[in-house]
């Protein structure tokens, strides 16, 4: 079968797969001879399990998937009260048979038309996301939380065909951890930039970013870095954020091994520019890899700090499932190296209901309007593919 | 051995891989106390954490039970327990300090630390003590070059030592340093 009409055959088959942005283009899973969908009772079991691979190691012997936010949080001990919820499953993961690598330019023909809706519905109008602003700003006040992320959803219903969208997601938005999953009954497409574990051997390595800033033609890398340079409301919510994902690695990495290896760096992407670290360390003895996700997930940079007792706080305030928003997508390979991102700016279709949740933070000098209009900022890019 | 009573922070653990450059570290939640290796500790540490001292009434019961008898050293919320327990009073402050660094500066020559010295630290807290605090054998040793407020509690007697900033932090310059003169006092 020729790559040039690969995806369209793929496509047309109904056959599920999922793409995942690679160094050099993306990397393609499909003919999944494992579906493990996952719940409270079995995660573990799935975690602790070795997995065998025959003589040589291939590029298949991975399980690849994603955990939803809810289940990170039963992982470590935080419970959720009850709240509206669509039934999403709280995590699958597929054991790929077939991977093949896709250049950068994904070339896929939209055969059918699709049924989309341009609208979108927000589950928190400007007015309720004052008060929950102001009520977190209380909270910080009060030391019970430093930084707190406030979570908003668009929804809308269409029939959407996943790769189309996920092709034009990555002419206007390439992301390092972009993947998609299309399924059955389900689609998730997003253009993630956040790689949550890197783990290889024993070194592992997380790279927050907290600050990002719309590029337009006054604006190069320099001029960005010395903009947060000289912000500080961004600098400190960047530094927080620093000291957190140093504590998690903390917990898994051996005395004196964690480094701050980027400090403050500019990445720049097609439309933006991220303010970014990078840290690194090395794993104790006997560490095993449900040790590192109870460590490092859900991932604190989308949640806030300190991360139990803010997740205790969202939790109490959000009425909705977060689904799959700030959970993690990645893989396990069989030889236990690990690659997970943190799902945001991504779309979640689940019978024919689309839905975009985006979160900013709120910190002691944040302001609510400010806020609010960040949020729509970061589902525009996702909403505007609804054409 | 340290022993450190972790009040579900997220700067917990740069706290335990600074102390672990200097000892061995054993670090619990604030829910799972280990009697056993609190008393054998050489050295009790407080963690940072949300909320205020009076949010943590066992962590009140420790300190007042190995006063005297061990080193305690606290560092933010655990700086305002310590002042806490004392009979001080812990209050929200106007400016509040997340992740920010600043430099604050010694102020009292009965310091371990040399007087007048001047430290880039990385500060995390909403409260702050209100003044003026007194209790007996303890000292303000330093305080924010700007705000004034208090920065570092000591009591050389007792071997109690406070810092409301995080020695642990990256923001921290010399951090380590702090930390290694504080356990060899």
């Amino acid at each position: 079968m020729k790559k040039k009409n690969y995806l369209n055959t793929l496509s047309d088959s109904n056959k599920p797969f999922i793409i995942y942005k690679s160094i050099k283009g993306f990397d393609l899973f499909t003919n999944f001879s494992e579906k493990i969908i996952l719940n409270n009772k079995n995660i573990d079991r799935f975690l602790n399990k070795k997995y065998k691979f025959k003589n040589k190691y291939k590029s298949t012997d991975l399980l690849i998937g994603f955990f939803g936010y809810e289940l990170l949080n039963n992982l470590i001990g935080v419970k959720i009260p009850k709240q509206k919820s669509i039934n999403f499953p709280k995590g699958i993961f597929y054991k790929p048979e077939t991977k093949i690598n896709l250049k950068n330019r994904l070339i896929y023909k939209l055969n059918t038309k699709q049924k989309i809706n341009k609208k979108f519905k927000i589950n928190i109008n400007h007015n309720s996301y004052s008060k929950i602003f102001n009520n977190f700003k209380k909270k910080i006040r009060s030391g019970e939380t430093y930084q707190i992320k406030i979570c908003t959803k668009y929804k809308n219903k269409s029939a959407i065909d996943p790769l189309d969208f996920f092709c034009r997601l990555s002419e206007t938005n390439l992301a390092p951890e972009a993947f998609m999953i299309k399924d059955k009954n389900f689609s998730i497409i997003s253009c993630s930039p956040e790689n949550l574990i890197t783990k290889k051997g024993s070194f592992i390595s997380t790279k927050p970013i907290a600050g990002t800033l719309r590029k337009n033609k006054k604006i190069n890398k320099i001029k960005a870095l010395s903009f947060f340079k000289n912000n500080i409301k961004e600098t400190k919510e960047h530094n927080m954020i620093v000291d957190m994902e140093r504590n998690d690695l903390s917990r898994i990495c051996k005395p004196g091994s964690v480094k701050l290896k980027k400090e403050k760096i500019i990445e720049e992407y097609k439309d933006l520019y991220h303010y970014v670290s990078l840290i690194v360390g090395r794993l104790k003895k006997n560490i095993k890899n449900i040790d590192i996700i109870k460590a490092m997930m859900p991932g604190g940079s989308v949640i806030g700090c300190p991360k139990i007792s803010t997740l205790n706080l969202l939790n109490h305030q959000e009425k909705e499932n977060r689904n799959i928003y700030t959970g993690s997508f990645g893989y396990i390979k069989f030889n236990g190296d690990m690659r997970f991102n943190i799902i945001i700016r991504s779309i979640l279709n689940f019978k024919n209901v689309s839905e975009i949740s985006v979160a900013s933070g709120v910190v002691i000098d944040s302001h609510a309007k400010n806020e609010f209009n960040e949020n729509f900022i970061k589902a525009k890019a996702l909403i505007d593919l609804f054409t | 051995m340290i022993y450190i009573v972790d009040h579900k922070d997220s700067f917990t653990h740069n706290v335990v891989h600074q102390l672990s450059l200097f000892d061995k570290v054993e670090c619990a939640n604030y829910d799972e106390i280990d009697n056993e290796k609190l008393n054998k500790a050489k050295t009790i540490v407080l963690s940072p954490g949300p909320g205020s001292p009076k949010d943590y009434p066992k962590t009140k019961n420790i300190y007042k039970r190995f006063k005297g008898k061990k080193k305690i050293i606290g560092i933010c919320l655990g700086f305002q327990q310590i002042l806490f327990a004392e009979g001080g009073q812990i209050i929200q402050q106007k400016q509040i300090y997340h992740g920010f660094q600043s430099d604050i500066k010694v102020i009292s020559k009965n310091s371990i630390f040399k007087n007048n010295l001047i430290l880039k630290v990385g500060r995390y807290h909403s409260l702050k003590l209100k003044e003026p605090f007194n209790a007996k054998n303890f000292d303000i040793t330093m305080r924010c070059v700007i705000s004034g407020s208090a920065m570092c509690v000591e009591n050389n007697i007792d071997n109690i030592y406070g810092f409301q900033f995080h020695p642990e932090s990256f923001l921290t310059i010399n951090g380590n340093l702090l930390i290694k003169k504080i356990l060899s006092a």
